[in-house]
């Protein structure tokens, strides 16, 4: 394909990408240094390095960046695991069998998210279900307190996110390298000692990928703290987003706001950076 | 891998997938259960699995008086539903071509959906959900138009300049969303576009491409370049070539791109909620019956949810292979 001809085609793809994603990310950082409410909107007021500071400075930032990093150290792994072992399981099963199981399974997957946690919600509420076995098994009221609110969004992140990290495990099940695994029968390996040596190398771009995938949605939990905490600044469960889109909204420091998202895009870049240069080796390679 | 055939083994293949389906399933189960009960009984402190089911909560979600021939209007709009999703599933064996079919039955839940407020006095929550569709199909036609374009050129040209493209394209897809928002809310404002659906579309639109253009560049790289080239030769120009001969085998492709961008569509929240005040979408509409102390507010939210999540799940249904086989090439080549 002709250089002209490309970028005839690609040319609306490009514009909106300059329009609004470059350009809004150009104005975040030059908003960042505006002091802004809603009131000002339109004259604001140059203060330079100042929100960046405040943000810095803020113990309820860095409250929220260490739950923050809790929920991603505590879930990122466990889809891993849990998609991984419910992928062999899956993997098990009778082809028929194995369509009913999926469509359950991806039910988190395709439910809305902030509707999937108000269903979630609704088996914890004072006359859910799980409230009255808790209630019975452990014979102490559930309550709605900083524990148990961070147990539910930890749990409510891994229902959501391990029926991608499982479907994606699951396809890479089906090109296992046959001839390898049937060597390893006749040399008399055992399941496990498969499993570790040919299944594990097997799906290693896959970990990488749904790791990945995983890091960068639970660095931007949003919807289901929303939903479970409605904000309230009581159970400590701000994460990095909540956080930010109280300062906008609520506290109406727009100013800060956008700081405080320059710098969260700054810290995912830190994760993102080795991940772009190697697709850019990729691509150089592929042509 | 080959099969565990030990008895003890398939005990514990099915007992461990049974309780992942139980984990997966259960929120679901239990709000269904919830939204057809009165609320003394949804409040009841030992959950009733037995009871006598209400269409109350329904009711007072989509309704804002019950019409007296109630029974009538839901039963002709159970009938022609059957009767339009009957269209698009048997299309194939019928005397017309495909797409005019496939046009019609369209059309059918088009003036359907218009038809609806005509018959019965609808709630605000109807409107959120006309909204939503418009919203969504919106994004969707729009992503998929400009995103097929750049699909194919950034799968065919070899050039630094798509690489460029692919990699930014990456960064973004990565980035967390409100360092956009926040700058669309203030553009929103300066331009008086904020609540418009205008704005919505676009920036869905926006926020969704750098994933569009990733898939679906996947897909056409699985297309022989030979197929276009011999139509070239016939004298047919690139664009010409695209639509008549590539696009027509794209299909699953295109079907599956669009499942996703779907989604998102359909699910945002944050860049809705920021960006309109009256213009909702389901999502943001639904978020209004979490708090407070209105005690209805557990039962509406209840058959809210479960309102909101049929409809994706007939399309889910349609499409389930799709999605599957997205995912799965997604996460292959992406």
């Amino acid at each position: 394909m002709r250089r002209i001809t490309f970028f005839q085609f690609a040319a609306p793809s490009i514009i909106i990408m300059v329009l609004l994603m470059v350009i809004p990310l150009v104005m975040a950082i030059w908003l960042g240094m505006q002091f802004m409410t809603f009131t000002n909107i339109n004259t604001p007021q140059f203060v330079g390095l100042q929100n960046y500071i405040d943000v810095l400075s803020d113990a309820r930032f860095w409250q929220s960046f260490r739950f923050t990093a809790l929920f991603i150290s505590l879930v990122v792994p466990a889809r891993l695991v849990l998609g991984f072992f419910f992928a062999l399981m899956l993997d098990q099963v009778s082809k028929f069998t194995r369509g009913i199981y999926l469509s359950i399974f991806l039910l988190p997957f395709i439910i809305v998210p902030v509707v999937g946690t108000l269903m979630f919600k609704q088996l914890f509420e004072p006359s859910g279900l799980i409230t009255y076995l808790y209630q019975t098994l452990l014979e102490t009221r559930f309550r709605y307190n900083e524990l148990t609110v961070k147990s539910l969004i930890i749990i409510h992140g891994i229902w959501l996110g391990t029926p991608f990290a499982l479907v994606t495990y699951f396809a890479g099940l089906q090109t296992l390298p046959q001839d390898l695994l049937e060597a390893a029968s006749i040399d008399g390996a055992s399941r496990l000692q498969k499993i570790r040596n040919i299944v594990i190398p097997h799906v290693r771009s896959l970990t990488i990928l749904i790791l990945l995938i995983s890091i960068m949605d639970t660095y931007r939990i949003f919807d289901s703290v929303f939903v479970l905490t409605e904000l309230n600044p009581i159970y400590k469960a701000d994460t990095i987003m909540t956080y930010n889109f109280q300062t906008a909204i609520t506290v109406q420091r727009l100013g800060k706001a956008n700081a405080m998202s320059i710098l969260t895009v700054i810290g995912i870049m830190i994760v993102l950076i080795p991940n772009l240069i190697q697709s850019y080796r990729e691509q150089i390679e592929e042509r | 891998m080959e099969k565990i055939n030990n008895p003890l083994g398939r005990v514990f293949i099915h007992a461990s997938l049974i309780l992942f389906a139980i984990f997966s399933a259960i929120p679901f189960f239990w709000t269904t259960l919830q939204s057809f009960k009165t609320l003394k009984d949804a409040n009841s402190r030992t959950p009733k699995i037995f009871f006598t089911p209400t269409w109350e909560n329904y009711q007072e979600l989509w309704l804002r008086s019950v019409p007296e021939n109630g029974a009538a209007i839901a039963y002709f709009l159970l009938v022609a539903v059957v009767i339009l999703v009957c269209l698009l599933l048997f299309a194939e064996y019928m005397v017309l071509p495909n797409s005019v079919v496939y046009t019609i039955s369209g059309l059918g839940f088009v003036a359907l959906l218009w038809m609806i407020p005509q018959l019965v006095d609808t709630a605000k929550f109807y409107d959120y959900f006309i909204n939503t569709i418009i919203v969504t199909v919106g994004t969707i036609i729009v992503s998929i138009t400009i995103g097929s374009l750049a699909g194919y050129s950034l799968a065919r040209y070899t050039g630094f300049a798509s690489v460029v493209i692919l990699i930014a394209a990456l960064a973004f897809r990565a980035l967390p969303r409100l360092a956009f928002i926040l700058p669309y809310y203030w553009i929103g404002a300066a331009t008086n576009l904020l609540d418009t659906r205008f704005l919505v579309i676009l920036t869905l639109v926006a926020v969704n491409q750098p994933f569009t253009i990733w898939m679906l560049r996947s897909f056409f790289m699985e297309i022989p370049k030979e197929l276009e080239e011999s139509a070239q030769v016939d004298g047919a120009n690139r664009l010409t070539a695209f639509r008549k001969v590539i696009i027509p085998i794209m299909w699953p492709g295109i079907i599956s791109t669009a499942l996703f961008s779907l989604l998102l569509a359909y699910n945002e929240f944050l860049l809705v909620r920021l960006l309109t005040q009256t213009n909702w979408t389901l999502p943001v509409a639904i978020s209004r019956f979490t708090g407070g102390e209105d005690p209805r507010h557990l039962t509406l939210a209840a058959a809210a949810s479960v309102s909101a999540t049929i409809p994706i799940m007939l399309v889910i249904l349609f499409f389930q292979k799709n999605l599957v086989k997205g995912l799965a090439a997604g996460a292959v080549k992406g």
